[in-house]
């Protein structure tokens, strides 16, 4: 049986559906990131596991015990929230043995539990310093430290990096997934930055108007998307209009230029209008060692991203983007030249129009 | 072109902003206008203050000539060692006490719950704590004899609940703290319901709920400790409401100071200049008292 458990859950408010038939199971340990657009029900999801918002149907199992009724300070579960959320009054000590106050620990174990937190987030120089006389990553340090030290069973993280600026924020989250790791706890993260989710998830659930789209590990989520959104959502994608040409060999037709497919037309017949979709780094320029799908091109354009340089190539009569990465002795296409470019057969996806 | 409308901005946001990227004359213009500005900053501040001070000054010049051609504090001495002073000044001291610490108790919890769960109905709210603004303290003070002067019955029976609370002194206490109650309202609601708004009551809220804290923690020990500037300033203005208040003090019949200062004016000319002074004295120190106490370091640090 799954750690945390949660089962047909529905949440309206209103008339609105939020949350329709939620289902995902977590095991102990693992780290899972909701990942979606405002407004999906990522955050509601989250909120009714720590208790704040109550399921209008289905079941939050922990641990083998039913929690979807219990009041938030009954469950054992820690929130780490956006806004950081720490106690404006209480220095970073005071903040981090909150919960073992309220539960009304000795104080040698509430210092030496502090003490431990303290360390943990590398903060000990402040341990005596109030909340605003830190900077926002040092805050959420602290935040994830107090939400720590009651040692939760699950750890919950509604889009803790979202205040913080880019360089905080990946070593932040770098830092939070390596102390989930030490400690081995269950942690659901809510984030609307798929770079974020890839990067730190054992596995993703991408939700889209309080559906799960799709569950997996970020390779799968990545490099296998199951719905178009997922496929347009994670990562960017290059997407055209296209017919099947024949199913059975996998050719599909833009513009009347063929690409071969691995998968996907096998269930589709000759002459159905679907969506093909290639990521921009599955392009490259051809070589005589690839063969499949050489495609004639015209450069369009060409951008430099610092470690990416994006070329938009026009296809037929579509325009696609290539990402090749950036290095000194990089050979760039001159704009209006012909050139031919290249994808595997596995890098094309096949989706519904 | 575009330095001038950055201009405008800035002088429209009243703030002093030295641009110096122009030429010559702009720059000069600019100076010019911001001179002007401040200027008038200036004058207005300087008019606003002798509106306030001049009163004042005059008041204290007034208590500190009692006797001919001299300057002293006699009316001071005098005023003091009158003992029914210092027994209306204490009793109102108790009673502005229990009214502040009574309308915490009820508006505390009350302006919370609205920001935390029933922000629809802030607005009737808001309507009621405006209502002693309209309704003068003479009704409030008539309804309040009218209703408690006989004993209250349990509806539809014989039995008496309570003595009419005008009856006995304790009774009066409880009616006239009421009263005050209802007069502080405004002041009171409205430094409260400031003071939750710098501070994210919710999230805080729904933090320490994560961490254990049942209700009562929460508002002890997040939310009263975070508002406390506020709840300070509430106070103060509910104490000096109370302490230099009259009708309902007269008309319940209490030795309060308000009617002690009036019954004095109506006698003495110096003494309740002298009063007046003091105990204006009195609240600026309560005001440096919430500075020193509070240092701006429990507000301000909500909005890091």
């Amino acid at each position: 049986m799954s750690y945390l458990s949660i089962s047909h859950v529905t949440k309206q408010f209103g008339d609105a559906v939020v949350v329709d038939n939620f289902n995902l199971d977590i095991e102990k340990g693992e780290f899972v990131s909701f990942l979606g657009p405002s407004g999906c029900g990522k955050t509601t999801t989250l909120r009714m596991v720590a208790g704040f918002e109550i399921p209008t149907s289905g079941k939050i199992l922990l641990d083998g015990a039913d929690i979807t009724d219990k009041a938030p300070n009954q469950r054992n579960v820690g929130m780490i929230f956006q806004s950081y959320a720490l106690f404006p009054n209480m220095t970073v000590a005071q903040n981090i043995g909150f919960g073992l106050r309220v539960r009304k620990e000795s104080e040698a174990m509430i210092k030496q539990r502090v003490d431990e937190m303290v360390s943990l987030i590398n903060l000990e120089k402040h341990a005596n310093k109030y909340p605003y006389q830190l900077s926002g990553g040092q805050q959420q340090r602290v935040s994830l430290a107090r939400a720590l030290a009651n040692r939760p069973q699950v750890l919950l993280l509604d889009e803790p990096l979202s205040a913080l600026d880019a360089k905080i924020r990946v070593s932040l989250r770098a830092e939070i997934r390596a102390i989930q790791k030490s400690l081995g706890i269950t942690a659901i993260f809510v984030t609307h930055d798929q770079e974020e989710a890839l990067s730190i998830s054992d596995r993703i659930v991408v939700m889209n108007v309080g559906e799960m789209e799709q569950v997996g590990t970020p390779f799968e989520i990545y490099n296998f998307p199951k719905t178009r959104f997922v496929a347009n959502f994670v990562g960017s994608l290059n997407t055209a209009d296209a017919e099947v040409v024949d199913p059975a060999k996998g050719l599909v037709s833009m513009d009347g230029v063929q690409f071969e497919a691995a998968e996907g037309t096998d269930a589709r017949k000759k002459g159905d209008k679907v969506k093909i979709a290639v990521r921009p780094e599955r392009f490259s320029f051809a070589s005589e060692q690839k063969k499949a799908n050489v495609v004639d091109c015209t450069i369009e354009n060409i951008t430099f991203l610092g470690a990416v340089v994006r070329i938009q190539v026009k296809i037929g009569n579509t325009k696609f983007n290539m990402d090749t990465f950036n290095n000194p002795f990089l050979e760039l296409p001159k704009i209006g030249a012909k050139e031919q470019v290249t994808c595997s057969k596995e890098a094309v996806l096949v989706l519904d129009e | 072109m575009a330095s001038e409308k950055i201009r405008k901005v800035v002088e429209m946001s009243g703030i002093s902003i030295d641009l110096r990227v122009g030429k010559g004359r702009g720059r000069k213009s600019w100076s010019l206008s911001r001179l002007g500005t401040r200027f008038w900053s200036w004058f207005w501040f300087i008019l606003g203050a002798l509106y306030f001070l001049l009163p004042l000054y005059a008041t204290l010049n007034f208590s500190l000539r009692m006797e001919r051609d001299v300057i002293g504090f006699k009316a001071y001495i005098r005023a003091f060692e009158d003992p029914e002073f210092l027994k209306t000044f204490l009793y109102s001291n108790v009673l502005a006490l229990l009214t502040i610490v009574a309308s915490i108790i009820l508006i505390v919890p009350t302006a919370y719950w609205i920001r935390l769960r029933l922000p629809e109905a802030r607005r009737i709210v808001e309507f009621i704590t405006l209502l002693p603004f309209v309704v003068p303290a003479i009704i409030l003070v008539f309804g309040l004899i009218r209703i408690y002067s006989s004993p209250i019955k349990i509806p539809f029976t014989d039995a008496t609940l309570f003595q009419p609370l005008t009856t006995f002194e304790v009774g009066t206490d409880i009616l006239i703290v009421a009263g005050y109650m209802v007069l502080g309202l405004p002041y009171m609601y409205r430094s409260v319901d400031t003071g939750m708004r710098t501070v994210d009551v919710r999230t805080l809220t729904e933090a320490a709920q994560s961490l254990g804290a049942s209700w009562f923690t929460i508002i002890v020990r997040v939310i009263l400790p975070n508002i406390r500037a506020a709840l300070l300033s509430g106070a103060l203005l509910t104490f000096a409401i109370v302490v230099g208040e009259v009708t309902l003090a007269s008309f319940l019949g209490v030795p309060a100071f308000g009617p002690y200062l009036f019954l004095l004016g109506q006698h003495r000319a110096y003494e309740p200049a002298a009063l007046s002074f003091a105990s204006f004295l009195l609240t600026w120190v309560a005001m440096g008292l919430i500075q020193l106490f509070t240092g701006g370091q429990g507000q301000a640090a909500g909005a890091h």
